[in-house]
């Protein structure tokens, strides 16, 4: 007959079953965390992951890093947000990562990052300097708390052959790409202008150009009075409406874009000019040859307000928690030695540029589509100008501010100063929230 | 009525194959659009017409995947996963549904309304401090750590539904069988669960392809390939704001097969023992 | 077998053979309770530490404000009060209840029809079940890029295929018109969800004795009335099951509105989920308004599904 002792084994069999796995592995994780983590956001080109990863390994294998020591993430770019988040609060960020600056700034606020001003002053060292641009993300009150990876500018890009056919030069103002737009465009099937309009960063990038071309500003140099509301973003926004509404040189569709969708857009043909950062001509090279022959970047139109370039740039950021300060240091350096960042920059078909004024004199930046390179990004700005791209700049790009007031003014229908009266208020909230600006 | 039994028998047949001509469509045209994209070159996606036909198909993108890219090894990630949770959570359910249904003890009826509660709680909230528990546990970027936590969405819901099965099972085929020399285990297996099949099949079906698809957990609990499954893989072909479209939805068409496939097995199998369940009850 | 078991314990000729049966059934009783606790133990484990623990954290965090990787500040209700003074915190509400309501019920009607469809008799039947499982089991984001793109204005393939049968003269804007977003949306995610129906209640009608409707033939009921008696009734406990379970999934999910529209135009889909995910990961991270978001809507859901369940607890005889 059945004892007690017989079931009890039976039923202590399966509840050991099921639990097995937890003490199990356990054990097998004890050796994890002394460990080089780097965590690579991918790029455009496969072959540009390869190169980064490449690197990396030669440097540990120079630094005297074993294999196992050394752990290379590479993470999409959609996903590093969440798992940079879920890291923090576990204690165990990456050493090493790189991303934008309002991500730096962020993070340096709030005192994950180690300093690392030696570094940049080397850099700095590198014939030519860095563009002020680079240095002006990284530096807060005298010290470096990342290192400027990369830049690039938001240019216009344009289909030179269209242009060209019609014997109309490259439009160096608003009015005149709308001039330009109403005659050469041919709709349904091509519009003039691609502008972003859905509710991402592409749009509130592409809306600042404007407001920038028209004197208005996202804050003042103090980087805490909030400078939104003014005639000249009343009048960029009025402008934006009218493009949209009245000269119908911006896709319908566009208030739906997501940051791929001016891509798209371009490389589908189906409009002729775009303001977008360079990774659209980069793609070109290896996707489309035929339209990257025909393709030109130039600067963003400029205004009575002056010229409405952007620029965007890429830090890398070291951990407080790295157990390997020094080595982690050694392998930003190597990344940023000027020979192993050119290999990748070139490979990357200009994706963006290397922060390094001197290294634009290579033949790779003597090719025709690079020609205005330099002046944009002399005399491009980061979103906040003239403030910084610090965190509450930066929570106002993630949320899009700017987006959402466009969208008010073109889906609900409100008059442009309303909106910008609304979108005011938003960013002196969050800038509220942010002692240093 | 004017239609003999025969014809409206017929007339629901009618309808019915209408209903099913409809939703068979429905279904593939928007796959059929991945199928064609997988199959076209990059610059004929990025065409201004959205050609139906690939004009001149390639199967250039699924050999990107197979070569360049660890898809295999996230397979064999993804599979394991799938596998194991699933049949974890119907082994962790039965017992404890069981418990709940039919032994008794004290708390029990408290126990049952709070199991109702735990499923209902989010994976987005919880996806923060699961990673914290999982980073001290050392579990972090390994398949039983995925497991481990694709079990704590699966079980709530597999108990609770469980348990409303077993509830109906008559208490004396149960007894009859412990009399006749049957432990409670045995007894589960043997008289218990054939009647809940339907269930079993929900939450093998639910758990599975949760499993498989699963995306936020995924990738921010894994890190090396090692542990990566099929949806992590796919991100790397959506880099910031250039998507390659052709590998991507080749890389969809491969991962969307096995569940399918899956069930294609599963069916027959499936059936007996829910034919097994209905005669019973 | 059964009778001979019942009747044995009730009558019980010899005192001998009494005793003996009282007392196993004493020591199966005492078994009971260890076995009991013994076998819920593997579930207890799980939900108590893959669940209950960290949503106590969470709930904890909306009282917090708290940033990642620092610790929280006590800041008790201004989380909740800055929710509500939100200005698209009421338009979220109403989305999010329409967006739930509507893709559910939509999900449950071609669900089940597709269910008795394919509950029928016909060739190939596994082979069509399997199919129309195809949307299930594609990744979700793939799903919703790829019904991003055919919507698309230009290129999209809904738009192509209008135009080129000269069936409207221009594009139709489906994710950038206010009206006609959200149905958008929503036709996706009943394109995703609906197998998971049609499959839980195909085992569902799977599992009823034909038998049942063989009697109600014979007693004259016609094909409605067979449905409304027989069909329903038994399908009930998995019918509530399943709704319950994809009103919770749905109402949570975000990938379809992140990638569609990521809440708009103008927030005209902006759910409750999306509204956690900027709090939480756009910008400053912060967590404790994240959380608190999430957190708010839960209360909703556990009054629904008490009421639910009461219903059906109630029957089963608690």
């Amino acid at each position: 007959m059945l004892t007690r002792r017989d079931v009890l084994k039976q039923a202590g069999g399966a509840a050991l079953a099921t639990t097995a796995p937890w003490w199990l592995v356990r054990r097998a994780h004890a050796a994890r965390r002394e460990k080089l983590i780097v965590w690579w956001p991918v790029a455009l080109a496969p072959q540009v992951d390869k190169l980064v990863k490449e690197q990396t390994y030669a440097y540990a294998k120079q630094a005297g890093l074993k294999e196992n020591e050394l752990e290379y993430v590479e993470v999409g770019t959609g996903q590093w947000l969440p798992k940079m988040v879920a890291a923090l609060e576990a204690g165990n960020p990456p050493d090493l990562t790189r991303y934008t600056q309002a991500q730096a700034a962020l993070y340096r606020a709030q005192g994950h990052l180690i300093e690392v001003t030696d570094i940049v002053e080397k850099m700095k060292q590198v014939p030519g300097g860095l563009f002020d641009a680079s240095l002006n993300a990284v530096m807060y009150q005298g010290k470096a708390y990342s290192i400027p990876h990369a830049i690039g500018p938001s240019p216009l890009v344009a289909r030179m052959d269209i242009l060209e056919a019609a014997k109309v030069d490259p439009p160096k103002t608003w009015d005149e790409l709308i001039e330009v737009s109403k005659k050469l465009q041919k709709p349904p099937k091509l519009t003039g202008f691609g502008m972003c309009l859905g509710l991402h960063t592409d749009t509130d990038g592409n809306v600042m150009n404007v407001i920038w071309a028209y004197g208005g500003k996202l804050v003042e140099a103090d980087n805490k009075t909030v400078a939104l509301h003014s005639p000249g973003t009343v009048q960029a926004v009025k402008l934006i409406a009218d493009m949209y509404h009245k000269h119908k040189i911006i896709p319908k569709g566009a208030i739906s874009w997501d940051n791929q969708g001016n891509n798209k857009a371009y490389q589908s043909r189906q409009v002729i000019f775009v303001v977008n950062a360079s990774s659209i001509y980069a793609h070109l090279a290896e996707s489309d040859k035929e339209l990257y022959e025909v393709t030109g970047m130039f600067p963003s139109p400029a205004g009575p307000g002056g010229p409405s370039d952007r620029i965007g740039t890429g830090e890398w950021m070291l951990f407080r928690h790295n157990p390997y300060p020094e080595v982690a240091k050694g392998l930003v350096e190597y990344y940023m030695n000027p020979e192993n960042l050119r290999v990748v920059v070139e490979e990357g078909g200009g994706r963006w540029g290397p922060p390094y004024r001197g290294m634009y004199d290579t033949p790779f930046w003597q090719q025709p589509g690079f020609k205005h390179w330099r002046v944009m990004l002399e005399q491009g700005r980061e979103f906040a100008f003239p403030g910084r791209m610090a965190a509450a700049a930066g929570e106002t790009l993630a949320t899009g501010v700017l987006a959402r007031m466009m969208h008010h003014v073109l889906v609900d229908n409100w008059e442009g100063e309303k909106a910008v009266e609304e979108a005011h208020k938003k960013v002196v909230e969050i800038y509220a929230r942010y002692p240093e600006g | 009525m004017a239609l003999t039994k025969t014809g409206s028998q017929r007339m629901v047949k009618g309808i019915g194959n209408g209903v099913l001509a409809l939703m068979l469509l429905w279904t593939a045209i928007p796959f059929y659009w991945m199928f064609a994209t997988s199959l076209k070159h990059d610059k004929e996606i990025y065409g201004y017409e959205a050609t139906l036909i690939p004009e001149r198909p390639t199967i250039a993108n699924y050999i990107t995947i197979l070569q360049d890219s660890p898809y295999l090894l996230f397979l064999r990630n993804s599979t394991v996963v799938a596998v194991c949770s699933t049949i974890l959570s119907i082994i962790i359910a039965s017992l404890g549904a069981y418990a709940i249904a039919r032994l008794n003890f004290p708390g029990r009826a408290l126990l049952a309304r709070l199991l109702v509660c735990t499923y209902l709680v989010p994976g987005s909230l919880l996806f923060i401090p699961l990673f914290a528990l999982m980073s001290a546990l050392h579990l972090l970027d390994s398949l039983s750590g995925l497991t481990i936590v694709y079990l704590g969405a699966d079980v709530p819901f597999a108990t609770w539904l469980l348990m409303g099965y077993f509830r109906s099972v008559p208490v004396e085929l149960e007894e009859a069988a412990l009399v006749d020399g049957c432990n409670r285990i045995t007894a589960l297996i043997r008289v218990v669960l054939p009647v809940a099949m339907p269930a079993i099949v929900v939450v093998t079906f639910f758990a599975f392809t949760r499993a498989w698809n699963e995306f936020l957990y995924a990738y921010v609990f894994t890190s090396t390939n090692q542990a990566k499954t099929i949806t992590t893989g796919l991100v790397n072909f959506m880099s910031a704001d250039v998507f390659y479209w052709g590998p991507l939805m080749a890389s969809t068409i491969l991962s969307a097969l096995p569940p399918v496939i899956m069930f294609l097995l599963l069916q027959r199998w499936v059936v007996k023992g829910l034919t097994l369940g209905a005669v019973k009850g | 077998m059964a009778s001979s078991a019942t009747s044995s314990i009730a009558l019980a000729p010899e005192s001998k053979t009494l005793r003996a049966r009282l007392g196993k059934i004493s020591r199966f009783l005492l078994r009971d309770r260890q076995l009991g606790y013994l076998f819920l133990a593997p579930a207890l484990l799980v939900i108590l530490g893959l669940v209950a623990y960290p949503f106590v954290g969470a709930v904890f965090l909306t009282f917090q404000q708290k940033t990642a990787g620092a610790p929280g500040t006590w800041i008790g209700l201004a989380n909740y009060r800055e929710l509500l003074n939100n200005e698209v915190f009421s338009l979220t509400v109403y989305n999010s209840i329409f967006y739930t309501v509507v893709a559910v019920a939509l999900k449950f009607v071609f669900g089940l029809g597709m269910a008795l469809v394919l509950n029928q008799e016909r060739l190939f039947n596994n082979f069509y079940r399997s199919f129309l499982l195809i949307p299930w089991a594609i990744p979700t984001v793939i799903s919703a890029l790829n019904w991003r793109w055919i919507y698309d204005d230009a290129s999209g393939l809904i738009n192509n295929v209008l135009v080129r049968f000269e069936l409207i003269d221009e594009t139709i804007s489906w994710l950038s018109d206010p009206s006609l977003a959200m149905f958008s949306v929503i036709a996706v995610v009943v394109w995703q969800g609906t197998p998971f129906f049609t499959m839980g209640f195909l085992a569902g009608l799977q599992s009823i004795s034909k038998e049942l409707y063989e009697a109600a033939e014979i007693d004259g009921a016609s094909v409605l009335q067979q449905f409304r008696h027989i069909t329903l009734p038994c399908l009930s406990p998995i019918i509530i099951t399943v709704v319950m379970l994809s009103t919770i999934l749905t109402a949570a999910g975000i990938q379809f509105v992140l990638i569609l529209t990521n809440g708009g135009p103008a927030d005209r889909t902006m759910i409750f989920p999306m509204l956690s995910y900027a709090y939480a990961l756009g910008g400053a991270q912060r967590l404790g308004m994240g959380a608190t978001v999430s957190l708010f809507f839960f209360p909703a859901f556990v009054i629904l599904i008490y009421f639910l369940t009461r219903r059906m607890l109630q029957e089963k005889g608690w």
